[in-house]
């Protein structure tokens, strides 16, 4: 799920910086630092949006490097069990896929799909009703239900299954 | 016991009928007839039962034993039987109570013995005989010493009898096996006989330990006289005094209620099943066997022989492989098989040769001393085994005693989600609230029920949804966390979170967790990831460990090749820090990230975790195969992303996290590094010769220290050039910059500001001086302030600040250390970041590569430590720590991330800038120390000793016979100097350490240039006479050059 909030982080700026563009500065090295990477609270920081504000700069000693705290608005997204999610599918072997939904990785075990699907090694390794309309190799989108979630401090993991209503390979021939 | 009940009512005297029952009985007829009931009575408390149960274990033993044990017991004693009844006093054993209470009740005894006892009387005396019995019983109490153990004892009372000093010892001898008993009664029997001359007082035999017997007795010697003569007993063996402390415990009884019911699982102990899982299918108790289930280990060949009465080999060597019994393969092979109904039970069984069969498994019934039922922990395999298609939900309840049987106290705990399994609220599910011994109450998690339920912990199974973080907590797979994919009954299926493989485990073996661990992760001193030399000289990486083993990727780039491997099997562990070159011949050092871009993995991109031999493991961390490593030729990867970014993106906040906890390293490295390391920047001292520096005039901006920030221009060179942040071309070093060349902005050589940090006496007033130095920095640095110090070193030190310009060499360094511009991007940014001490970003970078010249030139150090807190000053350096994470295969062992040695090879050729100012300088050289600098030119002096480093050869052993105009020297190779004569630019040139009593030169200082004799080392300072004054003076280690030996 997606969460639009406002978060704060101790910004440290090397001197260097220190002039005109400090702000811009600032505002790119925060980009650079928190875009992309995972809190096990908050999820994925997918965005930032706006700076809400910045505080006043402390000098550390012996550094000269410079704390501000800054307050920016950002997207996280963290997904949640039970939660619905279309993700693409990454890498199929015999133990089930994984796909990703953005930066996330859910694995749907092969207990997870469903019975009639059977899994097919070769080249393009894939799951496959027994009437081969419906497939599941690499690059298939699928929509899933996450199960559980493992959060680590830089890394969120799910398992997913897409034993239920509606859940499944997506578009194409369905 | 009714029968004998009936025998008595009708008061038949004879006692004739009671004979086929059992040898106790038998024995105590023997008594009775004797008519001296109330003597026995006297004496034996009971006999009967357990007597019985002994009896029939007897038999057992017999089976296994051919032993004439009872029977050669009974033969032995039984003529003597009456006399002999007075001594025997099992009073010990478990029932006693039991027993007694019996006597007490005596009229309507339906005991088996007493009965005996009354059927060999006349029955007038019955009535005298009772209450004679009672008095005597009466009598016996009274006096008895004995004391009934009813749970009133307390403490206190138990302690006072146990065994002291002065009590009789316990002795162990030994004696025939199988005829402990016959030995205790013929002891007996002894005694009796010769009366009080023997002084034992008593003969114990234990039916649970075999070849021994105990004789309570205060001498040894007494037991040797009372074993003397006996057969059974081995009285010349030795005898063994049992410790007080032991005493007690001879004589206890464990009660082993075993417990065995049908569907648990037992293993086999003897025969060729022993270690075998087999499964009750039925007990008979009476007869102390049990039928079991079996998969057989039948060799059907030799079965076959034997049934056509071929020859068979006696002794087999092997066991069979347990397979099931296939009756169409046995038929083949001509093995009759009848088909026979079970009288009993009413299944039909497969009979071949005595053996029954059904449905592949083996019936065999064996003796309940054969199994072994405590602590079985069948494994999934084995039971998967046993599991027949048809009977899924039997199995599972089969395994599920079995696990019932096995949890240990406190299995269920507060707060754990279980499911009922058995009974009427099957199914329902709950919270355990409390545990009571082996009720447990839960809190159903269903409407209407009462708010707890008690349940009965078998009844309970722990409970677990799909998604559930565990961990294993039992079994073979304990120590794994994972997720919890499906729920099977009480088998669940887990997402391990390392191997991202499936586990099966049971419920109870699990436990929830949001612990990730991957399990056991280490056997012995190999850890998972760990390289490793296998025996056979080929190498790989562990990626995973199993309970004996590991598996390991071995290091053949064509094709992935996991081998299973014994710990014995490794060699040793491989953590040299090497590199290679990719496929664009830039060096790859471990952590660089790299992507594949030829062979069988092409497209994958990860770290490098190891290099060995050419060969890369890089860790992929979308690659599932192999716990994410793949294995590739350094030549078919190219490292990824560069150096750019890092120093900005991360190396800031890192850096000043780390520089906090970096500290100590640098100073006490120095030291050591004198040998090759930091050479005195001597090129600095030129240019202050000159009066002429590139940097005069241009605006600088001081990048470090307290006038951090502060831009000005340049009047004279005085600064440490760590302090300017360049202009910013140079500044941000980008991989793609050509390498030779943007770096030359930086006329001067970098220096390696030398002495500082390594003289370590030094370095107060080096921070004295710094902190005064500085200020003149901010005056836009004025003049060399400190010119007048006394102190030789400090005159150096101050001589050698221009030199500091060199500082800023590092990036040109990196411009131009052919080395640099790859440095590997990980590593670097750590390096870089500018907040670590002064070195500027890319001048780290470019350190590691480039063994030319040292990063960490002491100087830098000083130079950072503007504030004057020298000692610190060196420290904030990130390298210790930055090496320690990402030790770049560059930087061998120098944990300070300075790596020594000067290569001139690959440095020399873009030195330019360097060698030029060298000249001249003669007296500007007080300090150049130590080797390896670019301007050696400078200070090397003839006569002495030098390592030539030339590319692409070896370092040769020379002597300095001239010092060019240009920094080179004329250098006859050889340790004499009788070799060939050659050029070598100063930077090619190392200066031999001196070692104790060589003859020295000094180097630096105001005795430049006289020579000496080096009678002493201390750390980092040499001790040496000099030859011209004998004067005894205190140098730097660094000062010194060996001399020539013979000129």
């Amino acid at each position: 799920m997606f969460f639009h909030m406002v978060l704060e982080r101790n910004m440290q700026l090397h001197p260097r910086h220190f002039g005109r563009d400090l702000r811009e500065k600032l505002v790119a090295k925060l980009m650079k630092d928190v875009e992309g990477t995972c809190s096990g609270r908050h999820g994925f920081v997918v965005g930032i949006t706006g700076i809400e504000s910045v505080g006043k700069g402390l000098i550390r000693d012996g550094t000269g490097f410079v704390t501000f705290p800054v307050k920016y608005q950002c997207v996280v997204f963290r997904p949640f069990k039970g939660e619905i999610l279309e993700a693409v599918v990454t890498m199929v072997n015999k133990m089930g896929f994984f796909a990703e939904a953005g930066p996330v990785q859910i694995f749907v075990s092969n207990h997870l799909i469903p019975d009639d699907m059977e899994f097919q090694s070769g080249d393009m390794p894939n799951y496959t009703t027994s009437d081969r309309s419906v497939k599941i190799e690499k690059e298939s989108e699928v929509r899933l239900k996450i199960i559980g979630t493992r959060v680590d401090a830089t890394e969120i993991f799910c398992i997913g299954t897409i034993k239920d209503d509606f859940l499944g390979v997506l578009g194409g021939d369905q | 016991m009714s029968h004998r009940r009936r025998d008595d009512d009708d008061d038949d005297d004879d006692v004739e009928p009671e004979e086929d029952e059992e040898e106790a009985l038998d024995e105590e007829e023997d008594e009775g007839k004797s008519g001296r009931k109330r003597r026995r009575s006297e004496f034996i408390d009971d006999v009967a039962e357990e007597d019985e149960d002994e009896d029939e274990e007897e038999e057992d033993d017999d089976d296994f034993y051919n032993g004439g044990g009872g029977g050669g017991r009974r033969g032995g004693h039984r003529p003597k039987r009456r006399s002999a009844s007075q001594f025997i006093d099992e009073e010990a054993q478990v029932d006693s109570d039991g027993e007694e209470e019996e006597e007490d009740g005596e009229d309507d005894e339906d005991d088996g013995r007493r009965m005996h006892r009354r059927t060999l009387l006349p029955r007038e005396d019955d009535q005298v005989d009772v209450e004679a019995l009672e008095r005597s019983i009466q009598a016996r109490y009274a006096r008895s010493s004995h004391i009934e153990y009813d749970e009133e004892t307390t403490d206190v009372e138990q302690q006072a009898l146990l065994p002291s000093v002065r009590d009789p010892k316990l002795w162990m001898v030994k004696c025939a096996i199988g005829r402990e008993r016959e030995a205790a009664v013929c002891l007996m029997q002894k005694y009796i006989d010769k009366g009080s001359e023997l002084q034992i007082r008593s003969a114990i035999a234990l039916d649970h330990l075999k070849n021994y017997i105990y004789v309570e007795a205060d001498k040894e010697a007494h037991v040797k006289e009372a074993c003397k003569g006996l057969r059974v007993i081995y009285a010349n063996t030795k005898i063994t005094l049992v410790p007080i402390k032991e005493m007690t415990d001879v004589l206890s009884v464990e009660s082993k209620a075993i417990d065995l019911s049908r569907d648990t699982w037992v293993r086999m102990k003897i025969g060729t099943y022993k270690g075998d899982l087999a499964k009750v299918v039925d007990v008979d108790n009476v007869r102390q066997r049990v039928t079991v289930k079996l998969i057989p280990r039948i060799d059907l060949q030799a079965l076959a022989n034997k049934l056509e009465g071929r020859e068979v080999p006696k002794k087999k060597a092997f066991v069979p492989p347990a397979r099931f019994m296939n009756v169409d393969e046995a038929r083949e092979m001509h093995i009759r098989v009848e088909r026979r109904r079970d009288t009993i039970t009413g299944d039909y069984f497969e009979n071949i040769s005595g053996m029954m069969f059904k449905d592949g498994f083996l019936y065999k019934t064996v003796s309940m001393k054969s199994i072994s039922s405590q602590n079985i922990q069948p494994t999934f395999d084995e039971l998967e085994k046993f599991r027949q298609p048809g009977e899924n939900g039997d199995g599972d309840m089969a395994s599920l005693s079995t696990l019932f049987a096995n949890r240990k106290k406190g299995h269920f705990m507060k707060g754990d989600q279980v499911i009922i399994v058995k009974g009427d609220l099957r199914n329902l599910k709950g919270w355990v609230e409390k545990v009571e011994e082996d009720n447990v109450h839960i809190r159903p998690n269903a409407e209407g029920l009462p708010k707890t339920l008690a349940v009965n912990e078998k009844e309970l199974c722990k409970y677990f949804e799909p998604g559930n973080h565990v961990k294993v907590v039992s079994g073979a797979s304990e120590g794994a966390t994972g997720m919890v994919i499906k729920v099977e009954g009480h088998v669940v299926i887990i997402l391990s979170d390392t191997t991202k493989e499936h586990i099966r485990v049971f419920a109870d073996n699990v436990a929830e967790s949001s612990e990730v661990t991957s399990g056991v992760t280490r056997i012995g001193d190999y850890e998972l990831h760990d390289l490793v030399m296998l025996d056979n000289m080929s190498f790989g990486v562990i990626i995973r460990v199993e309970s004996e083993a590991f598996q390991v990727l071995k290091g053949v780039p064509e094709r992935p090749e996991v081998a299973l491997v014994k710990l014995r099997e490794i060699k040793c562990k491989l953590d040299r820090r090497t590199h290679a070159q990719d496929h664009s011949k830039n060096p790859v050092s471990v952590k660089d990230v790299v992507r594949i871009v030829e062979g069988p993995c092409k497209g994958n991109q990860g770290p490098v975790e190891h290099i060995f031999r050419g060969i890369l493991f890089i860790y992929d961390r979308h690659h599932l195969e192999h716990a994410g490593f793949i294995c590739a030729k350094s030549q078919s990867c190219i490292v990824v992303g560069g150096s750019r970014g890092n120093g900005d993106r991360n190396g800031d906040t890192l850096a000043s996290r780390f520089s906090h906890l970096r500290t100590p390293t640098r100073v006490p490295q120095s030291p050591g590094r004198l040998p090759r390391g930091v050479p005195l920047d001597s090129g600095a001292r030129h240019r202050g010769g000159r009066g002429h520096d590139p940097l005069v005039g241009t605006t600088v901006k001081i990048r470090q220290g307290p006038f951090k920030g502060y831009r000005g221009r340049v009047v004279d060179v005085k600064v440490d050039r760590h302090h300017i942040s360049d202009n910013v071309a140079v500044s941000t070093p980008y991989r793609s910059v050509p390498r030779y060349g943007t770096g030359s902005e930086t006329p001067m050589h970098p220096s390696r500001t030398p002495l500082h940090p390594y003289m370590t006496p030094m370095r107060d007033p080096g921070g004295l001086f710094s902190s005064f130095f500085f200020p003149s920095l901010l005056l836009t640095c004025v003049a060399d302030a400190c010119v007048s110090l006394t102190n030789q070193f400090f005159f150096a030190f101050a001589t050698a600040t221009p030199i500091h310009d060199g500082m800023r060499t590092p990036m040109r360094d990196r411009a131009w250390n052919p080395y640099t511009p790859m440095s590997p991007p990980r590593d670097n940014w750590e390096d870089a970041n500018p907040g670590s001490w002064g070195t500027s970003p890319q001048y780290q970078p470019g350190s590691p590569p480039s063994r030319t010249y040292e990063a960490p030139t002491p100087g830098s150090g000083w130079a950072n430590t503007p504030g004057g807190n020298y000692s610190e000053a060196g420290t904030p350096r990130d390298n210790s720590h930055a090496y320690a994470n990402a030790p770049s295969p560059y930087l061998p062992s120098t944990p300070g991330g300075q790596p020594m040695t000067p290569s001139s090879a690959s440095y020399l050729p873009g030195t330019p800038g360097g060698q030029p100012m060298t000249p001249g300088s003669g007296g500007l050289d007080v300090m150049s120390p130590v080797v390896g600098g670019d301007n050696e030119g400078l200070w090397a002096l003839p006569d002495i000793l030098v390592n030539v480093r030339r590319s692409g050869e070896d370092t040769v052993i020379g002597v300095v016979r001239e010092v060019l105009p240009d920094g080179s020297c004329r250098i006859n190779l050889g340790s004499s100097g009788n070799g060939d004569t050659v050029v070598a630019l100063s930077s090619e040139i190392d200066i031999v350490v001196p070692r104790k009593s060589d003859k020295v030169k000094i180097m630096g200082g105001a005795q430049r240039g006289s020579t000496g004799k080096l009678i002493g080392i201390d750390g980092s300072d040499g001790i040496v006479k000099e030859d011209a004054t004998f004067e005894v003076k205190i140098l730097e280690m660094n000062i010194l050059a060996k001399v020539a030996q013979s000129g």
